[in-house]
């Protein structure tokens, strides 16, 4: 591995640390290895926006490579939204040009006295004075930064105002639009006054063995380029299945209470294609090129919405209109706010006026009725500077809604917004959102994908029907220790190549010689690790919940009628983690055969 | 009768069902466009097959067997291995699952597929119901 570069901001000091070699074999690097890196630091008494919190970016073995779908870096720490563990990856060429100046990550610590942005290169790193460019947009911070540069190849990772705020839902824009969005690590580099990381390098990602890599990457590439899902998501982006999605039901709509919206047909990823779509946008070296490039009646090409980001404003708050649905996640990317939660928690908003729980008295004479989004363009602004009602909003569907006494109607897992993907509809979502880290999450598991049909034999997985219980608790576990290699690596989920390939890349880049069960010893192991790391900072078998609007059954749509077994399913989940029933604390036994027995007396 | 598939028999069936299966009329009412599906050679296929239909509007309005791809390219090519055809047929492999792991390679406008996956998802039921023996 290449140094991790350490920056205390307090000090200014500068230095390099060298990862253990056993550290990297146990780890493979990205969230994984972030994981063992920060566990001394992660107490249940830290405050995120201490000075000692830390904010941790890595990148993994694949980054700025020539592999498939390998562009994207992790940012992790401790959320302060959860309390727990935080981590949040993202795409474009932040990732990889960072490698490119010789570190595989950076550490940053301690808290600038006033604003600040880092500049990195080959030979050169710099703490530069930052009060220019807080209180900009991320666009505008990006533009700024590069021009300063002198280089149009730098590559600006930033936050908006809303990590200037400490808006718990804030989080890092790069490449005008690719976002760590989760868990509110923006808020956390606000805090630091930390607005930003400009890096542009000149070096190559090492490669362990060159000469067996190339064909390998070459044969993925080509194999991905042509897969019906690779070519789903370039022809319509990731919100091409969201015609499906609705079919199915799994797409929740009006705040997770109902199953048909009848506007769906216009808000589609098909729609998008056929009416603003102009063009296309990729990440480092991907074949896919998933991101959407849009051009709305001002003539501006701009970022297209993906799933996430069209269902949280559009069928989410029973909004069709799929331009505004456009400048509403451009508003979210340029003030550095999660889309996810955005849309979450404004939904919640809806859901208590309409009950009468909320007033024109609490949101400053606005009113917040299904369908009409004249205001929400209006209100995205004062959550980003947490004004008025939006300074509410900027605290996150499960603190808003103990503000007005109705947690319950919150739908969140442990302080993270629900994403949207109904496990009501594909049950598998159940366990994932219950277990996952970081809170309720679709990217620690996408195993609502697994439930559509992605089971590949390969990975182990049973293909069981999509309101199959207890039974699938094997797959869950599995499939989340599989994308816990693919956070480790750090590589977008939705390469879909055999496993066999995944090893081989892992080998040829290592220097390794594991086969397919070590790469999910690997993910296994990291998967008990984040789980240790939560319980040290005060993670209870209780928070292994779902919010109570997810086990209430739609009156229609394609899920209609049912619930998931989700008490049955979480017992049979923790049977085949081997955790405590009671407890939920990974047991003795499973720790010691991955090689964490070195935790045992921290959580027992 | 049995209807062997692949056969030229099964074929002209699956014609006649596409065109009096209610159900299938119903939800494929707003369908066009024709498809190939190709039959990669495996197992008991020693050779490989090319099925065509033209689907109109809840109607199966041409089936054939192509000795080889037509010059006019149709709407959608459906490719998969002969054992991974007698799976879908047999119910052991989900058809979405069959796409979502390279089983079977989609071909066409996928924003149509999408938009239509219940019409898809019908035809395959279909011809399970007209199959009631596979060629091994």
């Amino acid at each position: 591995m290449q140094p991790i570069l350490k920056i205390n901001l307090t000090e200014g000091e500068i230095s390099e640390c060298q990862i253990p070699h056993e550290w990297e074999q146990d780890y493979l690097g990205g969230a994984s290895l972030a994981a063992r890196m920060l566990y001394p630091i992660l107490t249940e008494e830290l405050d995120p926006f201490s000075s000692e919190s830390p904010l941790l970016f890595l990148t993994g073995p694949l980054t700025g490579t020539s592999g498939p779908t390998v562009g994207r870096f992790v940012v992790c720490g401790k959320s302060p939204a959860t309390g727990l563990w935080a981590e949040s990856n993202c795409g474009g060429f932040w990732g990889p040009e960072l490698r490119f100046c010789g570190y595989d990550g950076l550490w940053i610590q301690g808290k600038a006295n006033k604003p600040v942005y880092i500049w990195i290169t080959d030979n050169n790193i710099e703490i530069r004075d930052g009060n220019k460019v807080w209180g900009m947009d991320t666009y505008e911070t990006q533009t700024y930064i590069k021009n300063e540069s002198g280089s149009s190849g730098t590559r600006v990772l930033t936050i908006g105002p809303a990590g200037e705020n400490g808006v718990l839902f804030a989080g890092f824009i790069c490449d005008n639009g690719r976002a760590a969005g989760r868990t509110g690590l923006g808020a956390v580099a606000g805090a630091k006054n930390l607005k930003a990381i400009a890096v542009r390098g000149t070096k190559k990602a090492p490669i362990a063995q060159p000469l067996s890599f190339s064909p390998v990457r070459s044969m993925s590439n080509r194999a991905l380029k042509d897969d019906n899902l690779s070519r789903l998501f370039h022809d319509l982006g990731t919100a091409g299945v969201a015609d499906y999605a609705d079919y199915l039901g799994s797409m929740p709509k009006k705040y997770y209470s109902s199953g048909k919206f009848e506007g769906i047909d216009m808000v589609s990823g098909s729609t998008m294609a056929e009416t603003i779509l102009t063009g296309t946008s990729a990440c480092h070296a991907c074949v896919i090129a998933c991101g959407r490039v849009v051009r709305l009646a001002d003539g501006v090409k701009r970022k297209g919405p993906e799933y996430e980001t069209i269902v949280s404003f559009g069928p989410n708050i029973l909004n069709n209109d799929l331009a505004a649905i456009t400048r509403m996640g451009e508003l979210c990317d340029r003030y550095g706010m999660d889309t996810i939660s955005t849309g979450n928690t404004l939904g919640l908003a809806f859901q208590l006026f309409e009950k009468g729980i909320i007033t024109t008295s609490d949101t400053g004479s606005l009113t917040l009725k299904w369908g009409e989004i004249g205001n929400v363009e209006k209100l995205l602004g004062m959550i980003a500077r947490r004004e008025g009602f939006g300074n509410l909003l900027a605290m996150g569907s499960k603190r808003f809604g103990q503000h007005f006494n109705a947690e319950a109607e919150a739908v969140q897992v442990n302080g993270l917004e629900v994403p949207y993907h109904d496990p009501r509809a594909l049950s598998g979502m159940a366990l994932v959102y219950a277990t996952s880290p970081r809170g309720a999450c679709h990217n620690q598991s996408d195993y609502f994908i697994a439930d559509m049909g992605q089971t590949d034999a390969g990975l182990g997985l049973e293909f069981y029907p999509r309101h199959a219980g207890k039974e699938k608790a094997h797959n869950v576990a599995r499939h989340q220790d599989w994308r816990t290699v693919f956070n480790a690596m750090v590589m977008c989920i939705f390469a879909n190549i055999p496993v066999e390939t995944v090893v081989d890349l892992v080998n040829t880049v290592c220097g390794y010689d594991w086969d397919t069960e070590d790469l999910f010893r690997s993910g296994e192991r990291a998967w008990n690790l984040k789980r240790a790391i939560n319980i040290r900072m005060g993670l209870k078998r209780d928070n292994d919940r779902l919010p109570q609007a997810l086990l209430e059954p739609y009156q229609a749509g394609g899920s209609a009628g049912y619930v998931p077994p989700f008490s049955e399913m979480l017992t049979a989940y923790y049977e085949v983690r081997r955790w405590d029933p009671i407890t939920g604390k990974p047991s003795k036994e499973i720790l010691t055969n991955l090689g964490l027995e070195w935790i045992v007396q921290d959580i027992y | 009768m049995a209807t062997i598939f692949p056969s030229t028999e099964w074929l002209q069936i699956l014609e006649i069902k596409l065109n009096t299966d209610g159900r299938y009329a119903e939800i494929a009412k707003n369908w066009e466009g024709d498809m190939c599906v190709v039959i990669e050679p495996g197992g008991a296929l020693n050779q490989q097959e090319i099925y065509y239909l033209d689907l109109w509007h809840g109607k199966c309005r041409k089936t054939e067997i192509l000795k080889e791809m037509p010059i006019k390219k149709p709407k959608f090519v459906l490719t998969a291995t002969y054992g991974d055809i007698a799976r879908i047929m047999k119910g052991e492999l989900d058809p979405m699952q069959a796409m979502m792991t390279r089983k079977l390679q989609v071909h066409g406008s996928l924003t149509y597929m999408m938009r239509n996956v219940p019409t898809v998802l019908d035809f395959v039921r279909c011809c399970r119901e007209i199959t009631t023996e596979i060629l091994s």
